[in-house]
């Protein structure tokens, strides 16, 4: 992989909007994030509810409100992030380009499940009342890769649009897309990342599946005796751009980006298709440090989640492919983000280089409920 | 060297037919697909028509437990995959490679699943919703699905990229092997037509109320389709080295986003002319050597007119055969430009231009060469798939005959 450069940070996260709200609750101990009475949706008292999510989330400081009446929470946040990105990165300053322009300047980004919120809402519309009553203003949002549309509409993004889903890996493979697509000349700079909004559908749903935390004693990623995860919510966006370029203009390099590696095991015949890879994961560690120097390797910035049936595979792996490594684990800060949780593990990972004590090199984990599992390479600037 | 990448097999799931023999048939003797709905009760929405895939059984083609676990969309995807792997001669365990990969796009993916857990919850509470069945909803299911079927231990991605998912899963699969990163990829979109959505379309007014007649003056919309469209494609060295037959090669492909509205096309036609230019310069061509185009041709009047734009703005004077088979499918939504790359590959190996059917009265906001109720025939040796889609996505692939095309290395960048 040709080395890229992260230009800009763009966050919109429970821990804060903004990359240096973001690094600074990075610093102080995890846990301050998560709440037991969320203001994005309701629902009763319930062991499991307790969720990282913006309280009472509003874009409006950050993009103003004109045109913000019919899109939903996902479109919100990425709107933040993308323009706090490249604001960051000095490719726009008040909401106009002062580098690049409209056509050298794309967008790729992760989301698990799109808007779970607006299918609902307009499922319960079509349902109870009547589907001729179907707003067809937010009939748009039930696309999964209108969220990312929204962003190029409102920051006048005529390069490459783009969405990914993967699960949890999706945030890392956005890199990988952004990079063959920066390579092939087809954009200067992408905006790159993930989000994950937060939802009673996606809360339920997981609440369901008996994959939330009930423990709140022994909740840790990473740690055996936690048994479930923690629904947390955002939007990462990196800008991503030739690591010469970028120099070339003067932008500040906060990290580069310099290997990645995707990999897939099929179940056994006699495994459910939902399974975790330790194998996949291993392969994609592999893959990603082909060409990076392993003795630089300082830490893991893992996707551990508190989920002990995704914990297992994924520390087993990271400890066979990375020796006895540092491993860092973002989702004790922020929840399982799914989506958006590749890119803020790699924001994770640039803030804790940034600060000179963690090394200079971090390899971003994360592995997929169906076999699937992702690795991206980031280290500080030379 | 930049590897040359080949289409060596194709798949379809459509409402004209099931696989690449039945569907190409039905296509240039334009027998339409569009029948009355049968799998939801759509009488109150003043539309009652959808090219549904009718007589679609998914146990003809995935195994008992694949069928079991699948959604209709995911089932779509994998008997498309099987039809393609068994046309390009691949044997049982070919892909079970670290250097075989799946990319598949969607606009939904599993939407019917998705609607079945929803409905549960609203009318019955959230803890009607099954855990037994909560897994099998993800939009990325389709191409978990093909890869556990395959083997394939290489990259697995989903590009939910709306009517252009296909187009997008395609470049981004002849990336991959381009690259060096994949010597097989399974690749293509599917969809499957489910109650919100149509309701969606209605309630967007784009939905024609009895044909769909893409650039036609009188055109009233689009007609709902559903299915697959899944290419095998290979690099050239690993092809020649099974002795594998070459149906056509990704030429290039170009991307780009209107930026302006998230259903309107923007007026100028801009990215359009951006991703067509795109695609053939980066195939190492001119708009001189195009033969033929796919519309995206919905049958809605601003895409159609904004199209028609585009081909005027890069062909200039030169009336380049046009067609849209979305008057004989519909609009297959993440799974059209699949399907219709399927359709393009087609033509370069027949000759035969597939009609627009419906097409009676000219419209001048639509001054193009569009092949007209019957199928045509003519040089085929070049031909692009437009693909423009939700969020303004405009993306366009170049498939050319085998070895019409400048090396990759001779054509100056990764294609």
């Amino acid at each position: 992989m040709r080395p890229l450069a992260i230009t800009g940070l763009g966050v919109c996260s429970p821990l804060g909007l903004g990359w240096d709200a973001f690094r600074a609750a990075l610093a102080g101990p995890p846990g301050a994030a998560f709440t037991t009475t969320p203001t994005s949706f309701s629902a009763p008292a319930h062991p499991a509810l307790r969720v990282a999510e913006i309280a009472h989330f509003d874009p409006r400081p950050i993009v103003g409100d004109k045109g913000l009446r019919n899109n939903d929470r996902l479109t919100r946040l990425l709107l933040v992030a993308a323009r706090l990105g490249l604001e960051h990165a000095g490719v726009k300053r008040d909401g106009a380009f002062v580098a690049h322009g409209p056509a050298d300047v794309g967008v790729c980004a992760s989301t698990a499940y799109g808007s779970l919120e607006a299918i609902h809402e307009l499922d319960a519309v079509a349902r109870l009342e009547d589907p001729r009553y179907l707003n067809p203003a937010r009939f748009p949002n039930t696309v999964i890769n209108s969220s990312v549309g929204y962003v190029s509409i409102w920051e006048e993004l005529r390069a490459l649009n783009a969405t990914v889903t993967n699960g949890p890996t999706g945030g890392l493979d956005a890199f990988d897309a952004a990079s063959l697509w920066l390579d092939a000349g087809r954009a200067k700079a992408v905006l790159t990342g993930g989000a994950e909004a937060m939802s009673e559908g996606l809360w339920q749903a997981f609440r369901r599946l008996g994959a939330l935390d009930e423990r709140p004693e022994v909740w840790a990623p990473g740690d055996p005796r936690s048994r479930g995860l923690r629904l947390g919510e955002g939007a990462c966006l990196m800008v991503l751009e030739d690591l010469a370029a970028a120099r070339g203009r003067g932008a500040t390099v906060h990290a580069e980006v310099v290997g990645y590696g995707a990999a897939f095991e099929p179940a056994e015949p006699s495994q459910p298709m939902v399974h975790v890879s330790a194998g996949a994961l291993a392969r994609a560690v592999q893959y990603a440090l082909a060409g990076v120097d392993r003795a630089r390797v300082s830490m893991a910035v893992s996707g551990l989640s508190g989920y002990g049936l995704l914990d297992g595979p994924e520390r087993a792996a990271i400890a066979e492919s990375l020796g006895e490594v540092p491993v860092r684990c973002p989702k004790a800060w922020m929840g399982e983000t799914l989506g958006g949780a590749g890119a803020f593990g790699v924001a994770a990972a640039v803030g804790w280089l940034a600060d000179g004590r963690a090394g200079d090199c971090a390899v971003v984990t994360s592995v997929g409920f169906y076999g699937n599992a992702s690795a991206l390479v980031v280290r500080r600037p030379e | 060297m930049t590897p040359r990448v080949l289409v060596t097999g194709m798949g379809v799931v459509s409402s004209v037919g099931l696989g690449r023999a039945a569907f190409w048939r039905s296509l240039v003797e334009g027998r339409s697909g569009t029948s009355a709905i049968s799998s939801f009760d759509a009488a109150r929405l003043g539309r009652t028509l959808a090219a549904e895939v009718q007589g679609f059984v998914a146990g003809d083609h995935l195994t008992a437990t694949e069928t079991k676990r699948a959604g209709r969309c995911a089932a779509f995807a994998l008997a498309a995959a099987r039809m393609a792997v068994r046309d390009a001669g691949l044997h049982d365990g070919a892909l079970r490679s670290e250097r075989a990969s799946v990319v598949l796009g969607t606009t939904m993916g599993e939407a019917d699943i998705c609607g079945l857990l929803d409905g549960r919850w609203i009318v019955e509470g959230p803890d009607a919703m099954s855990p037994r069945v909560l897994p099998k909803y993800a939009p990325y299911l389709l191409s978990m699905e093909t890869a556990q079927a395959f083997g394939c231990r290489g990259t697995v991605l989903t590009l939910p990229a709306a009517c252009a998912a296909g187009n997008y899963a395609i470049g981004f699969a002849s990336d991959l092997i381009r690259a060096g990163r994949a010597d097989v990829v399974i690749t293509g979109a599917a969809e499957m037509l489910q109650e919100l959505q149509f309701a969606g379309f209605v309630r967007l007014g784009a939905v024609a109320p009895e044909r769909c007649q893409p650039f036609d003056l009188d055109r009233q919309g689009l007609i709902v389709g559903e299915g697959a469209g899944v290419m095998v494609l290979e690099s050239e060295e690993h092809a020649v080295r099974r002795g594998a037959t070459a149906l056509a090669e990704v030429g290039g492909y170009g991307l780009a986003c209107d930026g302006f509205h998230i259903t309107r096309p923007e007026p100028s036609g801009a990215g359009v002319i951006h991703a067509l230019r795109d695609a053939i310069r980066r195939a190492g061509l001119t708009a001189d050597e195009v033969d033929f185009i796919n519309a995206h041709g919905t049958g809605t009047r601003a895409n159609d007119a904004v199209e028609s734009t585009a081909v005027r703005a890069v062909f200039g004077e030169r009336r380049v055969p046009i067609a849209s088979i979305k008057s004989l499918i519909g609009h297959c939504m993440g799974a059209a430009s699949a399907i219709e790359a399927v359709s393009c590959v087609e033509t370069i190996n027949t000759g035969l231009y597939p009609p627009t059917v419906g097409y009676v009265t000219p419209d001048p906001e639509c001054d193009v060469a569009v092949v007209a109720n019957v199928a045509g025939r003519g040089r085929a040796d070049v031909v692009v798939n437009h693909s423009l889609a939700f969020g303004g996505y405009d993306a366009v692939v170049l498939f050319a005959k085998p070895d019409r095309l400048p090396s990759p290395d001779a054509r100056g960048a990764l294609s």
